[in-house]
């Protein structure tokens, strides 16, 4: 045992996982991608998009190619010869997870990445033809042919890899004939549970990545270079350009608002979970938790749809006003601009009211029955009853909820004021998810992708702080964390 | 034994005051039942209205004319959505990203549920907690979008399914009824030579079906409710666009119904025209996104009052 403990922590072995661990990154990253050997590409593609797909390559091409400038040979070649580099990076990583197992497996992982890494710099010096190859187009200018210098930064990797790969050869000692090929279990489990770490590192983590657009002069398709670096450029920009001042009031005081209104009412789902709990009939109990959790279950688009059929110049309510001789033609109530936010929050309200009882329903009828026997024998009617056991009873939940609701002040998502936004409400509905949206995507590939990203940026850091001050609050009052 | 008389009579007059109705009661439950007569009507009657208005006739819905019941009752309205632009492949693309994609989501909480039980597991803690805590932070509309570019997932069908494999929300809800199954069952079939892989498929994923039945339903919902996702990352490519999308992009049209439809030249649009018009279309497709959400509904009940209670209690 302590010579296995002794053979994990071999420095070379460690070593050589690191470097692996490096080549994989290395694969993503597109401002080291050592098969861009040309402008055309697009400098965002990563080597692992050209290996992937042909057509990112081909796609700034189309020119090149109809006018006979380079030769599709020539992006066949870039093309496989990435392919066969990913592969050949897989092929490492796969080793890098077997040298976690004993002796036997160590030494099947070190030869892995040994040979994967040989074959890896064959696939990358295929690259050399098709560079020189699109060096020699007649239209230098056009093709902008350029030598990757990633070329050099994955040749010596592989190398590094395929050294390190030979010397843990040598240095793990030959397995004995009772030596299987064993793993760990600790390392087992790990090694099932690592692919899923990794999606979750890509999915959640890495956009963080992504805040550093924050600092660049960025339009979409170009890329990141030192020069259009420009530092809080657009963090200043934010608070000192008098339009963008506005608007960032504006949006902020209607997603307070609108928040505000949900926080302020946020009793009711509690309320209401409480007064159904006072009907005596259970059927009807049921039937009204039943039909009040439907719209829960449907999109912010089918409540517009409905909203549309009940609101819209032709639907229900105006009918029924018309019917009722208290207007003479229909209006569209959609397309107005009054009353906004009080609107939003019914529909919100009609949306999540009967779901949201829910959890209260439960938590009324976990409550210790003797207590409300207990109470009527000593004279408590109904309305005594709720206050002074029922409420209490349920206060824990609430307090939990309301903290949330407060650490998620910010983000009221942007679905349900996207589908209800028009040109006569603009002005109202826009929260900040949404401004954040509409600044940075809405505008159809002509938005402000960097000052998006500093709002967004800033949102995050007020969320995360307030959950984290909310779940201060709760551990102080409480004794518990919410999060 | 005075105590246990007055016990007695205050126990009767308990009694008694619960067969006894004042006025107070009875007004006190006529204004509570009214309330959740009202809310109830609310919240099912615009489903209903929508729905009579898809099979009432044509013309009179155009002028709002049905109001509680249907009149002149046709089909033709379902019928013709053969002829909507663009909406089968909406359809295609939705039911085939709620199938797989919950698919994918249920099999991965499964099993990232289970592993994370396990003690023995290297780095166990941190790896829990690097998962978890990614519910509570993002990095914002545009990094995200701007990362699923890079990835190659804008465009791209993959681009709805991948990034909602691994949800953190769903793991914690397996975990927490994993750990609730007695632990001697797992390890009588450790002890008798079954691996971690042989104990999730045969002991863990048949006893833990029904959180998986809940959160298999809950994701289900998910995906064929979402929609901006597929409006900010499939922008470049319309036959990607989900049903709720779709629908988004009719109901808020103001062009005329020939832009919608695809009569491909056989029916005449004048003959159109008179059969439909663009209210019932919108009406419509409305009501076809919404049936199988009513449809699933009355299965879904049973399981999302547990999936709720178990959230409440994170682990």
């Amino acid at each position: 045992m302590a010579k296995n403990q002794s053979q994990h922590s071999d420095i070379f072995m460690i070593l050589l996982r690191a470097v692996v661990i490096v080549l994989l990154i290395s694969a993503v990253i597109p401002s080291i991608n050592p098969a861009r050997m040309s402008g055309l590409i697009n400098k965002s593609s990563a080597l692992i998009t050209m290996a992937l797909s042909y057509s990112s390559i081909v796609s700034g091409f189309t020119r090149a190619l109809n006018r006979g400038w380079v030769a599709e040979s020539a992006l066949q070649m870039l093309y496989i010869s990435s392919l066969f580099v990913c592969i050949s990076i897989a092929v490492v990583a796969v080793g890098c997870c077997i040298t976690l197992g004993k002796k036997r497996l160590q030494r099947l992982g070190a030869k892995l990445i040994a040979i994967a890494s040989l074959l890896g710099t064959l696939a990358l010096l295929l690259l050399l033809p098709a560079y020189s190859q699109i060096s020699q187009t007649s239209n230098p200018d056009r093709v902008e042919p350029m030598f990757a210098g990633g070329f050099w930064i994955f040749l010596s990797l592989f190398i590094v890899t395929f050294v390190l790969g030979l010397i843990n050869i040598m240095r793990i000692p030959k397995p004995t004939a009772e030596d299987g090929y064993e793993m760990e279990n600790k390392y087992k489990l790990f090694l099932m549970i690592l692919p899923f770490v990794i999606l979750c590192f890509v999915f959640s983590y890495l956009p963080l990545w992504g805040w550093r657009y924050a600092f660049y002069d960025y339009r979409p398709g170009a890329s990141l270079t030192r020069e259009s670096f420009v530092g809080f450029k657009w963090f200043t920009y934010l608070f000192e350009n008098p339009a963008t001042r506005a608007d960032i009031a504006r949006v902020l005081r209607n997603t307070l608002v609108m928040s505000g209104l949900g926080i302020a009412t946020s009793w009711l789902p509690m309320a209401f979970a409480i007064f159904l709990a006072e009907i005596r009939a259970s059927k009807f109990r049921k039937i009204v938790q039943t039909c009040t959790t439907i719209p829960n279950f449907i999109s912010w688009v089918l409540v517009y749809s409905v909203a549309f059929a009940m609101f819209s110049t032709e639907g229900f309510v105006n009918a029924i006003l018309i019917d009722l001789g208290i207007i003479e033609n229909g209006t569209n109530y959609l397309m107005s601009g009054e009353h906004i936010w009080l609107k939003m929050w019914a529909w919100g309200t009609w949306k999540g009211l009967g779901w949201s009882a829910i959890i209260y329903i439960a938590g009324i009828s976990s409550i210790d029955q003797q207590l409300y026997e207990a109470a009527t024998i000593d004279g408590a009617g109904r309305f005594k009853r709720m206050w002074y056991i029922t409420v209490p009873g349920l206060m824990p939940t609430f307090f939990v909820l309301l903290l949330l609701s407060i650490a998620n002040i910010l983000s009221n998502g942007m679905d349900q004021y996207f589908v209800f936004k028009n040109a006569a409400n603009k002005e109202t509905i826009e929260v900040l998810d949404l401004y954040v949206y509409t600044l940075g995507l809405g505008s159809g590939g002509s938005g402000n992708i960097p000052l998006a990203t500093v709002v967004g940026m800033l949102k995050s850091l007020i969320s995360i702080t307030l959950l984290f001050g909310a779940n201060k609050v709760s551990k102080l009052i409480r004794g518990e964390s919410i999060i | 034994m005075d105590a246990v008389v007055k016990k007695q009579t205050a126990l009767g007059s308990y009694t008694k005051r619960r067969h006894k109705i004042s006025a107070g009661d009875v007004v006190f439950n006529i204004l509570n039942y009214t309330f959740y007569i009202l809310f109830t009507f609310a919240c099912v009657f615009p489903f209903y209205y929508l729905f009579i208005n898809t099979i009432s006739d044509n013309e009179l819905v155009r002028t709002g004319q049905i109001k509680w019941y249907p009149v002149g009752i046709h089909f033709n309205n379902y019928l013709a959505l053969a002829n909507v632009n663009n909406l089968g492949t909406s359809a295609l693309v939705t039911v085939a990203r709620t199938v797989i994609g919950t698919a994918f989501m249920v099999v991965a909480s499964a099993f990232v549920g289970y592993l994370v039980t396990k003690k023995e597991m290297w780095g166990r803690r941190f790896i829990y907690r690097f998962l978890i805590v990614t519910m509570y932070f993002n990095a914002g509309l545009i990094p995200w979008y701007l990362n699923m570019s890079m990835l190659g997932l804008t465009n791209n069908f993959w681009g709805y399914i991948i990034p909602g494999i691994v949800s953190p929300f769903n793991i914690i809800l397996v975990k927490t009824y994993i750990e609730s199954i007695p632990a001697e069952l797992e390890e009588s079939a450790f002890i008798d030579g079954a691996g971690y892989f042989t104990i999730f498929t045969r002991l863990i994923w048949p006893l833990s079906k029904p959180i998986l039945a809940t959160i298999a339903i809950f994701g289900a919902v998910g995906h064929w409710n979402s929609f901006v996702d597929s409006m900010i990352l499939m922008s470049g490519k319309p036959q990607l666009y989900t049903l709720q999308y779709r629908l988004y992009i009719y109901l808020t049209s103001t062009s005329n119904l020939s832009a919608l439809m695809n009569s491909g030249g056989s029916i005449n649009p004048q003959v159109l025209n008179s059969l439909l018009n663009i209210r019932t279309v919108k009406l419509t497709v409305a009501m076809v996104t919404i049936i199988p959400i009513l449809l699933v509904y009355p299965f879904m009940q049973r399981y999302f009052v547990k999936g709720i209670m178990l959230g409440a209690v994170k682990g």
